[in-house]
């Protein structure tokens, strides 16, 4: 088990140069030249035009300004943003709750109801509960999230005035970002100040729930899916006609023999979502006018920020690199066989 | 022992034994499946739409009708059945332009499907056949590029190429190729540990032969089936590019750019905003529908058991 | 009176159109006590029969008899709780392969308690110690420490021990064991055998033992039912069938031993091959193979007939039986 985790974190290491080489390869084939568009693009004086570069660096040579930036990193500086000056880590950590949050509940949304809809689906195998369950969890699949969202805001906060159209919280209230979870904050604001805050913890919830929808639509598609097909996989097994051959209960069965071995599968899906909650974060983001990353990110590459794409891009895959070794380390301990082997 | 006498048999025999062929055996399969049988008309439908839009469009998709500006659809009050879904805020045509638009999608998911299956084929292979080498070094870097979501790695690679319908296609094919290495790698894998590719070996058969005639046939389904699903998420992809302003540019009549322009209207002219994300969906559903049946159809795994 | 008595057992899958029976009239009955032999080659349907009575197939196939009685008890008729009451506790199986037959994200202990909590409901400490003293009795060494070893670090032996703890655990009245011996190494074989006889003779309790073991059976069974292509082809009593087979195929399957060609220099074996889904004569089943075949046999199908203890279903059987209306 102990040299399974050091071998995962072995790999780490060149994969994180890979990235590093990759983000900053990228970032420098972007036509346009950063300190022009900096400087406005008008009539530049040429001194004040050196003077940027070499503050910048962008005057060495490619592979220096790489090593530059290598160094940098190591040492935790991740570069200021072209146009704010502020630093890229800094806008990232301010920036970054918003889109955990709004992940978070979203992939809570679609694993518990992806797991009900996949577990059913198995039970009922070949009904029409089946079909329906997985002919949903297809549309989810083969749907453009950013149109879903523009449906459910037409249906549900222009029509129907139950959920507001976009951002975090309504501007009526005073919460201060202490965590950057609105759902802690707005708590915190409810005490602080009951008469004016009050209803602001509900409104966060009311301002959550459609993103958290839209953006949960196609893992909980995924799940199902995946949860649906390891439970029907499982249900073949031997162990488990052997289980009905002691006479157990059907629901026993299920939930304690088949279940069990089920959700092996299911967790390395539910882990790599978080691939997909990025990816689509920055639709979401984009159509709820949710403060996040994924609009940060969206942002920068339209105003050609470098320093914040590249570094921006760099911390996403690293991330997700960390989830995706934390869901493999679960799926080790959950699965007997790993967690046994020398 | 009784000797036993031995009586003509051969009669018993003739005319029983009737296997069905592959071919039918898998038109049976992917017949019975009727959202696989569904999906593959609608596409039908799609693709004579696209092919056959600029006689068949009722509107050329460009032309804006000033007097018909955001129209609503024939069965509502105040459309008209010259315009039958609607006119979108230029006063043009929204049926037309779907049509169009179907053109784009179809044609730019298509080829860039096209684009990463061949690279995507020969680096699989490469990997499979050089595991310590070559393999090493390219599971890596699939690796490094699955890291990222697709969609933020087809908008850094759009932000380094500049919008446009070809740069699109690049970017999408990039983005997908990691997708089909591994595919191809994992099943070449598996075929390489059977007992013909062994058999193959030992009558010599060099590495060429082997890679292309001996593993990657036996590939084929697997392949095929990722295939089709990439280009259900390659259109996917070229909408949500659109929808950003980065993909295909107003006023052509992609599907996501007509949505990107669509969202001031969502509280006065709902059918501007629901059809082309409506067609988006069918579309992208029937590719998965079809998809689905083409992997039931060639796993026999799934064949039902006797 | 029998304690097992099933009458036309057929089995249907696949299409309307397009069915197979892979379990095709059969009639078997089992004394208490008795050792019950099924033979056949793969595809016979002698392992599809027995899951089929149990209830094990799943609605993957259709399943009808005109009886199946169980202790007087008719099991079509039972309710599902009513069937579960009797699965695992008076009628109990063990499979072919141990290895995949145990649950491999609970311990071994887990899974021979939990038979005891749902059937016998002894409290957590009881079910322990029957637990150890199962695991006794099926010669498993140091039970106690083995009680919390997950199946995967087992051996095949071992692993088909626990699975006949699981199924002794209630004190069945029959045990069908589907081909318990397969999947082990030769040596492991004779030993599960001897275990399993030795808990029949202990107990009292019916065997009913799967097999393509011929001299297994002809060693330790009372009675036999040989079967070809989900069909019964012969049933009596081992010494009569084995030293005098009645049935073309039985005689075909005891030439085919290796001990039987002693002398000779190829192995005796029928020509062709078992029918599938897609190759079913229209009449006898083995006709186009038997080397008795006669014009009737390939025009008609025979029926399963009784000469009292003995059942052949054949045209021209090779020896002449009394007709004995049973």
């Amino acid at each position: 088990m102990f040299s399974f985790i050091l071998r995962r974190l072995a790999i780490l290491i060149p994969t994180f140069f890979g990235i590093t080489v990759l983000t900053f390869l990228l970032i420098h084939m972007i036509p346009g030249d950063p300190v022009m568009t900096m400087l406005g693009e008008r009539n530049v004086d040429p001194e004040m035009y050196k003077s940027i570069m070499a503050r910048l660096g962008l005057d060495q040579p490619l592979h220096i300004q790489y090593l530059n930036y290598l160094g940098g990193l190591l040492q935790g500086d991740f570069g200021k943003s072209f146009s704010s000056q502020s630093s890229v880590w800094g806008e990232f950590a301010a920036l970054f709750p918003a889109t955990l949050e709004l992940g978070i509940c979203a992939l809570l949304f679609g694993t518990v109801f992806g797991i009900l809809l996949g577990v059913l689906a198995a039970i009922k195998r070949g009904t029409f509960l089946d079909h329906g369950v997985m002919g949903l969890s297809l549309t989810g699949y083969s749907m453009p999230i950013f149109w879903w969202g523009l449906m459910l805001i037409m249906l549900f906060s222009s029509y129907l005035g139950w959920t507001p159209v976009s951002g975090r919280i309504s501007l009526t209230y005073d919460v201060q970002p202490y965590t950057g979870f609105m759902l802690i904050d707005s708590v915190i604001a409810q005490i602080q100040d009951p008469e004016y805050n009050s209803g602001a913890f509900l409104d966060a919830v009311m301002h959550l729930i459609l993103p958290s929808v839209v953006l949960g639509t196609i893992p909980l598609a995924v799940i199902s899916r995946m949860t649906r097909s390891s439970m029907l996989e499982v249900m073949g097994e031997d162990y488990v006609r052997t289980a009905r051959a002691k006479g157990l209960s059907p629901r026993r069965v299920i939930f304690v023999h088949t279940l069990r071995n089920a959700m092996i599968s299911v967790v390395t899906v539910i882990g790599l979502q978080i691939s997909t909650l990025i990816g689509g974060a920055v639709l979401t983001e984009t159509i709820f006018s949710w403060p996040g990353i994924g609009k940060w990110l969206v942002d920068a590459i339209f105003r050609r920020d470098y320093p914040v794409v590249q570094n921006g891009l760099l911390i996403v895959a690293v991330l997700i690199i960390l989830v995706n070794l934390v869901v493999d380390i679960v799926y080790g301990v959950v699965n007997p066989r790993i967690r046994h082997a020398k | 022992m009784n000797q036993l006498s031995v009586a003509d048999t051969s009669a018993a025999t003739a005319g029983v034994i009737t296997y069905p062929s592959p071919l039918r055996e898998f038109i049976d399969s992917f017949s019975n499946n009727r959202g696989a049988v569904a999906g593959f008309c609608f596409l039908v439908i799609m693709v004579l739409a696209a092919a056959l839009a600029p006689w068949l469009a009722p509107y050329d998709p460009l032309m804006q009708f000033r007097d018909h500006m955001l129209q609503p659809p024939a069965w509502q009050q105040g459309g008209s059945a010259a315009y039958l879904l609607g006119t979108d805020e230029a006063g043009r045509d929204i049926l037309s332009r779907l049509m169009h638009g179907a053109r784009l999608s179809l044609v730019i998911g298509f080829s860039a499907v096209i684009i990463t299956l061949v690279p995507g084929i020969l680096l699989g292979l490469l990997a499979a056949f050089f595991p310590n080498t070559a393999g090493r070094v390219l599971m890596r870097m699939a690796d490094i590029m699955m890291s990222l979501p697709s969609v933020l790695l087809a908008i850094a690679i759009m932000a380094v190429l500049g919008p446009g319908i070809t740069n699109a296609m690049i970017a999408i094919a990039v983005v997908g190729l990691p997708g089909y290495m591994r595919i191809v790698r994992a099943s070449a894998m598996s075929e390489l540990s059977k007992d013909y590719v062994m058999a193959s070996r030992v009558t010599g058969a060099g590495v060429l032969r082997l890679m292309f005639f001996t593993v990657l046939p036996n590939c084929m389904a697997p392949l095929i089936v990722q295939a089709t699903l990439g280009f259900s998420s390659a259109i996917l992809d070229i909408a949500a590019l659109g929808f950003l302003g980065l993909g295909v540019q107003p006023p052509a009549p992609e599907w996501g750019t007509m949505l990107a322009t669509a969202r001031d209207y969502i509280t006065s002219a709902w059918w501007v905003v629901t059809f082309p994300g409506l067609t988006i969906l069918l579309t992208v559903l029937a590719i998965n529908l079809v998809g689905d049946g083409l992997r039931d159809a060639l796993d026999p795994k799934l064949k039902r058991a006797a | 009176m029998s304690l097992l008595n099933i009458r036309n057992l057929c089995v249907r899958f696949g299409t309307k159109d397009k069915p197979f029976l892979a379990v095709d009239g059969v009639d078997l009955t089992v004394d208490q006590g008795e050792l019950l032999g099924i033979v056949g080659e793969s595809g016979s349907g002698k392992s599809v029969s027995m899951m089929a009575m149990m209830g094990l197939l799943d609605g993957q196939g259709t399943v009808t008899a005109d009886q199946m009685l169980f202790d007087g008890q008719e099991l079509s008729a039972l309710t599902a709780r009513q069937k579960r009451k009797i699965i695992g506790k008076d009628i109990a199986m063990i499979f072919q392969d141990p290895m995949t037959a145990l649950n491999p994200s609970y311990t071994v202990g887990f899974q021979i308690e939990e038979v005891l909590k749902v059937h016998i409901g002894l409290d957590r400490k009881a079910r322990r110690q029957r637990a150890i003293e199962l695991m006794r009795e099926v010669e498993i060494p140091d039970p106690e420490r083995r009680l919390s070893a997950y199946p995967h670090q087992l051996s095949g032996g071992m692993s088909q021990r626990v699975a006949i703890a699981m199924a002794i655990a209630c004190e069945p009245r029959l045990l069908i064991a589907d081909e318990p011996t397969t999947a082990l190494d030769v040596t492991i074989q004779a030993q599960i055998m001897d275990l399993l006889l030795r808990l029949q003779k202990e107990r009292g309790m019916a065997l009913l033992m799967i097999t393509h073991d011929l001299a297994v059976v002809s060693e330790v069974a009372q009675r036999v039912v040989v079967m070809y292509a989900g069909q019964v082809a012969e049933m009596g009593a081992v010494r009569d069938v084995f030293f005098e087979p009645a049935h073309p195929y039985t005689q075909a399957l005891i030439a085919s031993i290796p001990e039987s060609c002693r002398g000779s220099r190829r192995l005796s074996t029928l020509p062709g091959m078992v029918p599938g889904q897609y190759d079913r004569p229209s009449g006898c089943l083995l006709s186009p193979r038997c080397p008795i075949a006669q014009e009737r046999c390939v025009r008609e199908r025979p029926e399963l007939i009784s000469y009292g203890d003995r059942a052949v279903r054949c045209h021209t059987p090779l020896i002449p039986l009394q007709e004995v209306k049973s």
